[in-house]
């Protein structure tokens, strides 16, 4: 191997990407906006659901049964209704994902000791979010239960609410939440979009610096030259890693500075976990890139597998231990997901070396095994 | 020119765009998959719902009680993955993702209740994941005051003594519209569909008018009487035709025998709508193919297109739960239109009257794409 | 051997179960440049790639330098020592570098010390003519400038043996024989030894040994004089009225007969001069004959005959007779078909087409010529109504194009330059849907189809898709397909580039009996020097601007009224004689294989001169004759003096 000339594939590589001003902002205004788009725009935490009440009671009890919802930080409370049938508009329209409706005597039921009926009618069409609305609207109305409860108990038996309440709940439950106490996603999102834009940026890159060349025939310099293989893919690939890198780091920037993204772990380890995977990134966009003809169809083949991977196979939207087991693993044979740990490693959990080294291992494997399938398939006498 | 010659015009160039589709092996294949086997794997895989959560037992009590407690904690919403004996072992387990959460039981656990005392079970929940956390959170309250109260709580508090029949607890009635049982397959495979209508939409128009400037075909069809709108035209229609027929296939022969969905909206309108939203689309993907010159650069520019449509429209997060700015700016998406109505009409028997706003939307923003490729072809 | 270079034996390849070279065996000795010579999708690509070591193949033997090349590991042995330039203008290098830096990469890539480097790059430059170019990116340069550019980083480090891939195919004749120049002095004075590839017949001559490859397979090897004496015979030129009467009775008897503007020319074979054109004359006594005289044939001539031999068919398809009517007569009709007036097009601040004016009569063959980049196709365009003229005026077919744009569409048929089928419809398919853009269906329709199939001779491949179609046939079916509506008026933009010399042949037969039998306008643009002859009239533009307007004739005649007339000198080192000649006033001097052309107005002065120069500087002179000036030594006559007229203008 000789790094001469390396340097002189890599330099005309940067030469070209560098004046061609459509790639150049491709390649760092593309995962910049994406980050910023989708750290903005997505948002996995059930908040600020729309809700609107019919209350058909208008007392005392029902009053302070809604003010449960409207002083909680999921519902956002869009006003009392006046009839049934305005529910179901607002439903179809999407004006609102949850409605409560009150029947009369809800005050003086619970005042009597008698079960009080009411209606939760919730919006099925987002299941996730439905789901867990639908656990919020239990909580929030366990608890009111609760103290209705505990007062009618208190104010019957003769005894202090206190005890009541110790025997009607004699187990406490303390929750905890462990790496990210306010259980929000802007604290676990921005991170883990890094994953996400790099898995899906920089193999589009590699795959159409790599198709061009073999597109428009230069690629003929270098089987007909004695530059070997290895000494061709090296060049042509520290350009692109070297982008991705930048974009890593930009990346880590605008998630820390801009989303505030708490950065609890080792600097060391991230960065060299973060180079391992724009490396295996790029070398994904080597590998398709050995395999297909054209640049189209390696753009559609990149897209596909980085979108649609990175989307549900990544742990990045949809949390890997929620799948079915066949997409899990799915999930384990496919590097993303263990950058995410990685990710969520040293973003929220502040865990080092001593339980990230095997997904430093996984992703070192991995980029070896497809730089060594990529440099097997590579071949300077093409049967074509 | 005759309405006859037009008409007879847009049929021959359509015919030409289906037989250029129809000798494309791999994309056939290609679209066939992702109708069917696409959409199945995506409805089959992806059910949200808390799946044998590993947990961590850290019993300090080891009694009658807290191994009752703890059985509570069943698949296939639980599974225990661990039973330690020391918090630096749990704590392990949960740095390291083998453990959602840890479940803490006191040592005075037996004793407490036994007493009628109050006592406390403590739950360290990794929240990494928010949707799982929270979810493991609800289950876990659930069973364990259900446990407290009906194990143990009714003996002690003596209300079987005191006469008292019923208690004032309010009976929450959920109902839950348009997808009772919150089947996560109806969603995620229309989500899935709905994705791969948008891919094919943008992209195939796009490839086809890309590959006839390539190729040069398009000088000979621009010297033709053909008009600029006999050009695209029949690029977009053809491709909706199929586009449709591939719709059909997946709603009618994978989505509802498969999931057991039922399709009680308005499904010629459903379809009527899909109709105008790979019309829009396909004029955006045409408009982006007239300002480029290869297949690689439409390639980029649609993945550039694609990447926040799919992401931002609504299937991950509803627009209520985004920023105002991003609103905004997502109104110019059609897939979001798209969205509302076509999720509207499925689940939510929505009529014309209520989704007529997106419908505007789609052709506000077809029209202003297909007046663009227009602009362009003619130059 | 240690002097072959080159050893290539029982050679086959085949893409997926298709066969696209079969049995071809070749050696190429030291410093020999060889000639693979042949139509487009004759194997010749995949035989140069597999020497240079970059084709895996499936049959057969070839030896680099002794070595087998049968792996990737025994091909990278050789590539130290070959340079190899792949097909396509400019494809090679890198579009977003300067002509420097792409130098510069190569020699990197190759290892070269940085000393040697600058003097080779500077030597390199300036053979070349690039070095004031240094700073330009590649994207800017022209088709030969990028074509020299290839060279020179295919030569950067003194490879011992050189492929180029059609290093000429798009380059105008201009360039095309500056390449050529270039490429011989380097070979000479590197001591390289050359394996190059063509499409055109009338490059046989610069090289020492072709090998003539047809259909995958290879058809005649040898010395180029060799190869000619393969068919000998003669060419006989003549001038009969009525043309198409006189074309049908040769027609009967020559199988090789062309119509050439308003003469024929036909090959007779085994014949010499005298006796060939004896006979044309006595089997031409029913018609006037106004001229008649004789040429050495061609190697295109050769080619034809040798294929019609052994394919054994008629270079006539049988749907083309020339019926016995009434002859139109170009320039009868009133209204010329085409008149263009002051068209100008600007592009930005490039102005492609700069006040072009010319008047085209009703059925005659009109052509427009020019190097790259000389506006003939944005002129078609404009007039073909794709692009409107930034100003001036034009009428087709009587109708002002500024104003009815659709209604001249509907009366012209068009041939773009880039192919203009699809592809992956079969030939019917393809027609139907032409068909039905001009509005032509049912009964109408089948009626037109089958008449054009007829007069194409393309019936027996309707139902074929027409990407496996050759070359020639995808041409004449891209011309079905523009005259299914009857045009009155066809543009063709370089209609038979890449089309092997029998297609090209039977194209120009179907345009001479439109033009002459329907009376159809025709107007094409070509780079074939030898197809300019079949116009009736040609315009040669340059720069945009038309700068001659006259019949090949009488462009021949004032070309010879200004420089001479053209002497042929045949030696045995054409370069030292170049640079002989050049140092001694001969300056429009151009080599041709082992020929030197030259222009004079005083033919035997000159030869007695030449012969003492050479004789005296101990350069044997073999032979010296006068030849008939041709359309490319015209067209390169002008382009080179407006080329010097521009730069000297632009130096001052």
């Amino acid at each position: 191997m000789n790094h001469q000339r390396i340097l002189a594939v890599a330099k005309r590589e940067w030469r070209e990407i560098y004046r061609d001003r459509l790639f150049l902002s491709l390649a760092f205004v593309f995962p910049i906006t994406m980050m910023l788009a989708f750290a903005y725009g997505l948002s996995l935490d059930v908040e600020d659901i729309p809700i609107a009440v019919l209350d058909q009671d208008r007392s005392e009890l029902s009053r302070e049964y809604i003010h449960r919802f409207t002083d909680s930080r999921y519902f956002n409370f869009l006003g009392y209704l006046n009839h049934p049938d305005e529910i179901d508009e607002l439903l179809t329209t999407q004006r609102i994902r949850a409605a409560i409706v009150i029947p009369d005597h809800f005050q003086s039921n619970l005042q009597e000791g008698r079960p009080a009926p009411v209606q939760h009618l919730l919006d099925g069409t987002f299941t996730t979010r439905a789901r867990t609305t639908k656990g919020y609207m239990i909580a929030i109305t366990r608890a009111f239960e609760k103290d209705v409860v505990i007062d009618f108990l208190s104010q019957r038996l003769g005894v202090s609410p206190q005890q009541v309440t110790e025997q009607l709940a004699p187990i406490k439950v303390q929750v905890r939440y462990l790496y990210n106490q306010a259980v929000e996603s802007s604290q676990s999102l921005p991170p883990r979009l890094i994953v996400l834009v790099l898995l899906v940026a920089s193999p589009f890159l590699t795959v159409v610096g790599i198709v061009r060349e073999k597109e428009n025939g230069s690629i003929y310099n270098m089987y007909a030259s004695n530059t070997s293989r290895e000494e061709y893919l090296i060049g042509k690939l520290m350009p692109y890693a070297s982008i991705a890198a930048i974009n890593a780091l930009l990346l880590w920037a605008i998630a820390v500075w801009v989303f505030q993204a708490p950065f609890k772990g080792s600097a060391v380890l991230f960065i060299s976990a973060t180079l391992l995977y724009v490396l295996c990134t790029t070398v994904i966009g080597l590998v398709i890139s050995v395999f297909v003809r054209t640049q189209v169809a390696g753009v559609l083949i990149t897209a596909i597998l980085t979108i649609v991977g990175g989307m549900l196979y990544s742990g990045v939207l949809t949390p890997v231990s929620m799948l079915s087991e066949d997409n899990q693993l799915v999930c384990h044979l496919l590097p993303a997901m263990y950058y995410t740990e990685i990710v969520d490693g040293v973003f929220l959990r502040n865990v080092g070396l001593t339980v990230l080294w095997p997904n430093l291992l996984v992703l070192a494997a991995y980029t070896v095994l497809l730089l060594i399938v990529g440099y097997a398939k590579f071949t300077k006498r093409p049967k074509t | 020119m005759t309405f006859h010659l037009w008409l007879h015009r847009l049929r021959v160039m359509t015919r030409k765009e289906l037989l250029h589709l129809g000798r494309d092996t791999a994309l056939l294949l290609f679209i066939i998959y992702g109708f069917t086997i696409d959409v199945y794997m995506a409805g089959a895989g992806f059910p949200f719902e808390l799946r044998n959560a590993p947990f961590v037992l850290l019993d300090n009590d080891r009694s009658e009680f807290s191994r009752e407690l703890a059985g509570n904690f069943q698949p296939p919403l639980f599974q225990l993955v661990a039973d330690v004996t020391v918090p630096e072992m749990s704590q392990n387990l949960l740095d390291r993702g083998k453990a959602l959460a840890e479940l803490e039981i006191p040592p005075d656990f037996y004793e407490s209740l036994r007493t009628g005392r109050q006592t406390e079970v403590r739950m360290n929940i990794s929240a990494t994941d928010n949707v799982p956390a929270l979810l493991f959170t609800s289950y876990a309250e659930q069973i364990i005051s259900n446990y407290g109260f009906e194990t143990v709580g009714m003996h002690h508090s003596g209300l079987s003594e005191s006469g008292i029949t019923t208690l004032p607890v309010v009976d929450d009635q959920l109902r839950i519209w348009f997808n009772a049982n919150l089947e996560d397959s109806w969603f995620m495979a229309l989500v899935e569909l709905f994705t791969i209508i948008s891919i094919l939409s943008i992209m195939l128009p796009a490839a086809a008018f890309v590959r006839e400037k390539e190729k040069g075909t398009i000088e000979q069809l621009r010297v033709s009487p053909l008009s600029p709108v006999l050009i695209i035209v029949p690029k977009i229609l053809s491709m909706t035709m199929v586009i449709i027929g591939g719709t059909f296939v997946s709603i009618f022969f994978v989505i509802q025998p498969l999931f057991d969905m039922p399709l009680s909206g308005n499904m010629p309108l459903f379809f009527l709508v899909t109709a105008f939203y790979v019309f829009s689309t396909a004029g955006i993907g045409i408009a982006a193919a007239s300002i480029v010159r290869t297949q690689g650069q439409v390639a980029m520019l649609v993945i550039l297109l694609i990447m926040p449509m799919l992401l931002l429209s609504g299937s991950w997060t509803p627009p209520e739960a985004m920023p105002d700015i991003i609103r905004i700016c997502i109104i110019a998406l059609p897939l979001y239109h798209y969205f509302e109505a076509g999720l509207g009409i499925i689940f939510r028997d929505a009529g014309l009257g209520q989704i007529w706003p997106s419908v505007l939307g789609l052709s506000i923003i077809g029209a202003l794409a297909f007046q663009f490729g227009l602009w362009r072809v003619q130059r | 051997m240690s002097n072959t270079i080159v050893q290539v034996e029982n050679f086959g390849k085949k893409y997926k179960r298709l066969s696209v070279i079969d049995n071809v065996s070749l050696s190429v000795g030291k410093g020999e440049i060889h000639g693979l010579i042949g139509p487009d999708g004759s194997g010749k690509s995949s035989l140069l790639k597999a020497i240079a070591g970059v084709l895996d193949f499936d049959q057969g033997v070839i030896r680099v330098f002794g070595i087998n090349v049968n792996s990737e590991k025994a091909a990278e042995k050789i590539k130290g020592r070959i340079g190899f330039m792949p097909q396509g203008l400019g494809q090679n290098l890198y579009a977003e570098l300067s002509v420097e830096e792409n130098i510069d990469f190569f020699a990197q890539l190759r290892r070269v010390p940085q000393k040697v480097l600058e003097t080779r790059k500077a030597r390199l430059l300036e053979m070349t003519r690039l070095e004031q170019f240094k700073g330009r990116s590649m994207k800017h340069l022209s088709g030969g400038m990028k074509q020299k550019l290839g060279l020179v980083c295919s030569l950067i480090h003194h490879p011992e043996l050189v492929i180029l891939d059609e290093p000429t195919t798009g380059v105008d004749p201009v360039s095309r024989r500056d390449f050529w120049v270039i490429l011989s002095q380097l070979l000479e004075e590197f001591g390289i030894t050359a394996v190059v590839s063509t499409a055109y017949m009338d490059e046989a001559s610069r090289f020492h040994r072709v090998s003539l490859m047809y259909n995958g397979k290879l058809f005649a090897q040898g010395r180029p004089e060799e190869i000619r004496a393969l068919a000998s015979g003669s060419v006989v030129i003549v001038r009969a009225l009525p043309q198409a009467e006189a074309f049908t009775t040769l027609k009967a008897r020559y199988p090789q007969v062309q119509p050439i503007g308003h003469h024929l020319r036909v090959f007779v074979r085994d014949k010499e001069p005298g006796p060939a054109e004896e006979i044309i004359r006595n089997s031409l006594s029913d018609v006037q004959l106004e001229e008649c005289y004789s040429l050495e044939p061609e190697l295109e001539d050769v080619f034809v005959a040798l294929l019609a031999g052994r394919n054994g068919h008629n270079s006539t398809g049988p749907g083309i007779t020339v019926r016995k009517t009434r002859e139109i007569k170009a320039g009868e009709g009133s209204d010329p078909a085409i008149w263009a007036k002051d068209l100008v097009q600007d592009f930005g601040a490039f102005r492609a087409v700069d006040r072009l004016s010319f008047e085209v009569p009703q059925g005659e063959i009109f052509g427009l010529l020019g190097a790259n980049g000389a506006g003939k196709t944005t002129a078609i365009k404009m007039l073909a109504g794709i692009l409107p003229p930034s100003s001036g005026d034009g009428r087709v077919a009587g109708i002002d194009m500024r104003k009815a744009v659709q209604s001249i569409k509907s009366r012209v048929g068009y041939m773009s330059q880039a192919f203009s089928l699809y592809e992956d419809l079969t030939a019917l398919e393809n027609l139907r849907l032409y068909g039905g853009i001009y509005g032509l269906s049912g009964g109408l329709l089948k009626e037109r189809i089958a008449e054009t199939l007829a007069l194409t001779d393309l019936q027996e491949h309707g139902s074929e898709l027409t990407q496996g179609l050759p070359m020639g046939v995808r041409q004449r079916l891209a011309l079905a397909c523009a005259l299914l509506h009857r045009p009155s008026i066809l543009f063709l933009d370089e209609p038979t580039s890449g089309v092997d010399p029998l297609g090209r042949r039977r194209f120009w037969e179907i345009l001479f009996h439109l033009s002459r039998e329907k009376g159809v306008t025709i107007l094409v643009t070509t780079h074939y020097m030898n197809e300019a002859e079949h116009c009736d009239h040609l315009v040669l533009m340059y720069a945009g601007c038309s700068v001659a307007d006259a019949t090949p004739a009488e462009m021949k005649r004032a070309l010879q009224e200004e420089a001479g007339d053209l002497l042929e000198l045949t030696v045995d080192r054409p370069m030292p004689v170049l640079e002989l000649l050049a140092s001694n006033g001969f300056g429009d001097a151009a080599i041709f294989g082992n020929c030197v052309h030259l222009l004079t107005h005083s033919i035997d002065e000159t030869i007695s001169g030449v012969r003492l120069l050479l004789e005296s500087n101990g350069l044997p002179l073999h032979k010296a004759r006068k030849i008939p000036l041709s359309m490319e030594d015209v067209f390169v006559y002008r382009v080179t003096a407006l080329e010097q007229h521009t730069s000297e203008g632009q130096l001052a």
